[in-house]
């Protein structure tokens, strides 16, 4: 073992050679520059414009407006904050529920419950499904005239109102991307599971541990790299929820969300810079919190 | 704003050329400067778009492409877009790769995008055209800032209060006789102790709804105090804007329950299903009602909107003008500039309806003397009014119609209490935009 280290040492210190250095720079080198232009340029033209007044067409129509969209936004625009408090129940309810469902599904499956075959494809179905067909599918069977309305025994002139019904439209809402995000966190988990050595389990089952405390005490460390994951893909999948909404409404107003804000400024004939600014304010709100939550876990890493 | 020129100048002869009702010289031709065009033409491929309208809008196309590429010997490839999506989509399609030739519609949005470079500049093929369309629609495609078209005006159609006549003889009303604002509210309000909707609305597409406030607040404030309020001129937090919200407020009681729920076609649907005593909309859906049956488009029938203050009594209509517009960025520009041409030209306009286009057209040589009487009573509806408006996302700016007044008006009805607020808030949100 002592030789195996040291030839390892002498081979770190050895410099690359010629297509090592290639490699590196095709590999690493294409993916970053697409990134760039790709990704980063346009976020930081973004993040300009939502400091312009500009109507998206010719360059030479910009003008600078300052700080202007963003007092328009958060002086004159109720429905900014009724945006913000649907993404934050949106993400209550994933972190809640819908994300420790899809962990819970995973480790049951993995564990090998009766019928796992089953309900791993019940719960995957609807993540191989875009939002936007779930939408288009849900939208088709519950708006007046409807399928399931039809099932009522209700036709168009008296419908239920659930799209339109602020009580019950967030829930169902919710339970319908729900539906998909526990199937999505189920598959991450699952495939994070399969690489937990069954060795600990069954020592620490042998130790007199019970299941929750298996769970709490070895695998959740053991997944900490899937753990970071879940945690981000919970906090962007609410905080950008668009596709379903849209399809369903196309507009903001019965249930606004901040990226159909973004969306209602930046397309069509309603071309303003304020959805530049909306965007950034998103960015902010997801930006943010993974930046704190990311350097937390990797201090504890290395401690 | 600049677009009260282009709104004032769009007066009653707009209307003289569907009332006119004469056939004048029919099987005019493209004038002779096609002749060539025609030559450059035979061969090339044009690329067109039908803005919705299902299996009909399908079949009016292809009669008509059908017949140009018999006279140029252009090849046209046609697809149907969702409107609502088209529309939306707009201003990204024409940056990108458009077709070269589509159906588009005359005011701020044609006006906007051909100032911005997106619309090919159509003044050439208006003067080929001029000898067949009333000034007034001349003067209604072309922009007040540039002076040039962007559109070539072809169809336009009234929003008047629709009903079924069987389903108010059925009240014991008088079909023939829905003229003022008792009659219209005893209509809704028989029809809602039958047990059904009285007055519907969809209100989910963000723009239904304001079909309803342009005719109130022309009705109660006039025309005039109506395109000022939509350009800045007039304060949305006056007493008489809230009057018009009043008048809207005492219809909210006789809507269907799920009117967030709906839009403009579950309105259809439910006049269609014989569940509303009335509705108010442009009569473009009538053709929706023919391909059901011929019994329920006999049976449908459109009023203007009834009188609210004696002062102006009916004398304004929303009356949508629509044309064919050609994308500055499409792939065979000259290419759709003739398509275009050919679709707003006698020729075309024989095709259109040949083919069960039942709209009203302001070419003068459109005969409207083969009339059925629902299109006769759409023409009686438009000549009732003196002055002419586009609809509201077509009379007031782009950033301040859709994503502003659209969803104060759907909170409106949401919440009727909440008004004062809404109204402030649409105030300070139009002081807040950038005018120049």
């Amino acid at each position: 073992m002592k030789l195996a280290a040291t030839v390892q040492k002498k081979r770190s210190r050895r410099s690359l050679s010629k297509t090592d250095r290639f490699t590196l720079a095709t590999f690493v080198g294409i993916p970053t520059l697409l990134q760039i232009i790709l990704l980063w340029v346009p976020a930081v033209v973004t993040i300009i414009l939502s400091f312009t007044y500009w109507n998206g067409i010719r360059l030479k129509d910009i003008q600078w407006a300052g700080i202007q969209n963003y007092k328009n936004i958060f002086v004159n625009n109720p429905l900014f904050y009724q945006a913000l408090k649907n993404n934050a129940i949106w993400l209550a309810f994933f972190v809640v529920i819908a994300t420790p469902l899809g962990i819970l599904l995973a480790y049951q499956i993995d564990r090998g419950i009766k019928g796992h075959a089953f309900f791993e494809s019940i719960y995957y179905l609807p993540v191989v499904l875009s939002l936007a067909v779930i939408g288009i599918i849900w939208n088709f069977m519950l708006q007046p005239g409807g399928f399931v309305q039809g099932l009522m025994g209700r036709d168009i002139g008296n419908a239920i109102s659930i799209w339109g019904n602020p009580k019950i439209n967030t829930w169902v809402i919710l339970g319908i991307a729900s539906w998909r995000h526990i199937g999505y966190i189920m598959l991450l988990y699952l495939s994070g599971l399969k690489s937990v050595d069954p060795a600990l389990k069954e020592a620490a089952a042998i130790d007199g541990a019970t299941d929750w405390e298996i769970f709490r005490k070895i695998i959740l460390p053991t997944m900490q790299p899937v753990n970071i994951i879940i945690v981000v893909i919970t906090l962007i999948e609410s905080l950008r929820a668009f596709d379903l909404v849209y399809i369903i409404y196309g507009s903001p107003t019965i249930f606004p969300l901040l990226n159909l804000l973004v969306f209602q400024n930046f397309a069509g004939q309603g071309i303003s810079m304020k959805g530049a600014a909306y965007a950034v304010i998103l960015l902010l709100l997801c930006i943010v919190p993974i930046i704190t939550y990311l350097r937390i876990s990797f201090q504890e890493d290395i401690k | 704003m600049s677009e009260e020129k282009n709104i004032v100048s769009r007066r009653s002869v707009l209307k003289g050329a569907a009332v006119g009702g004469a056939a004048l010289a029919a099987g005019s031709t493209l004038s002779a400067g096609t002749a060539d065009a025609a030559t450059r033409l035979k061969g090339s491929t044009v690329k067109w778009t039908t803005r919705g309208g299902g299996a009909t809008g399908d079949a009016i196309a292809k009669a008509v492409n059908d017949a140009f590429t018999k006279k140029t010997g252009a090849k046209v490839v046609a697809q149907q877009v969702n409107s609502d999506d088209f529309q939306n989509n707009f201003a990204q399609i024409m940056q990108g790769s458009p077709d070269d030739a589509f159906g588009w519609m005359a005011g701020y949005r044609s006006n906007h995008f051909g100032e911005m470079g997106l619309l090919a500049d159509l003044t050439r093929e208006i003067g080929h055209l001029k000898a067949n369309l009333p000034t007034a629609a001349i003067k209604g495609s072309t922009s007040p800032v540039s002076k040039k078209p962007y559109i070539l005006p072809t169809t336009y159609y009234p929003w008047g209060l629709h009903y079924r006549k069987s389903m108010v003889k059925d009240i014991g009303m008088n079909p023939e006789k829905i003229n003022n604002w008792d009659d219209f509210v005893k209509l809704m309000t028989l029809t809602q102790k039958k047990g059904l909707v009285g007055y519907s609305l969809g209100a989910k597409g963000g723009w239904e709804a304001m079909g309803t406030f342009d005719i109130l607040n022309a009705r109660i404030n006039g025309y005039k105090y109506h395109i000022d309020l939509l350009n800045g001129r007039a304060k949305w937090t006056d007493a008489r804007t809230k009057e018009t919200f009043k008048y809207f407020a005492q219809l909210i009681p006789f809507m269907n329950d799920n009117v967030m729920d709906i839009s403009w076609d579950g309105m259809r649907d439910l006049l269609l299903q014989k569940k509303t005593g009335a509705m108010m909309m442009g009569s473009w859906f009538a053709n929706d009602f023919k391909a059901k049956s011929q019994a329920d488009y006999d049976d449908l029938w459109v009023v203007p909107f009834p009188e609210i203050n004696p002062k102006f009594g009916v004398d304004t209509i929303d009356a949508p003008l629509d044309g064919i517009s050609v994308a500055a960025n499409g792939k065979n520009v000259s290419g759709g500039k003739a398509l275009a041409e050919f679709w707003a030209s006698p020729e075309g306009i024989a095709q259109a309806v040949k083919a069960g286009d039942t709209n009203i057209y302001v070419s003068k040589s459109f005969d409207t003397s083969s009339y059925d009487a629902f299109n006769k009573q759409k023409l009686a509806v438009l000549a009732a009014a003196k002055n002419i408006m586009f609809f509201l996302d077509r009379d007031a700016r782009g950033d301040f119609a859709g994503p502003i007044v659209g969803p104060a008006i759907q909170n409106f009805i949401k919440k009727p209490a909440d008004i004062n607020k809404i109204l402030e808030n649409m105030q300070a949100q139009w002081d807040a935009l950038p005018k120049n």
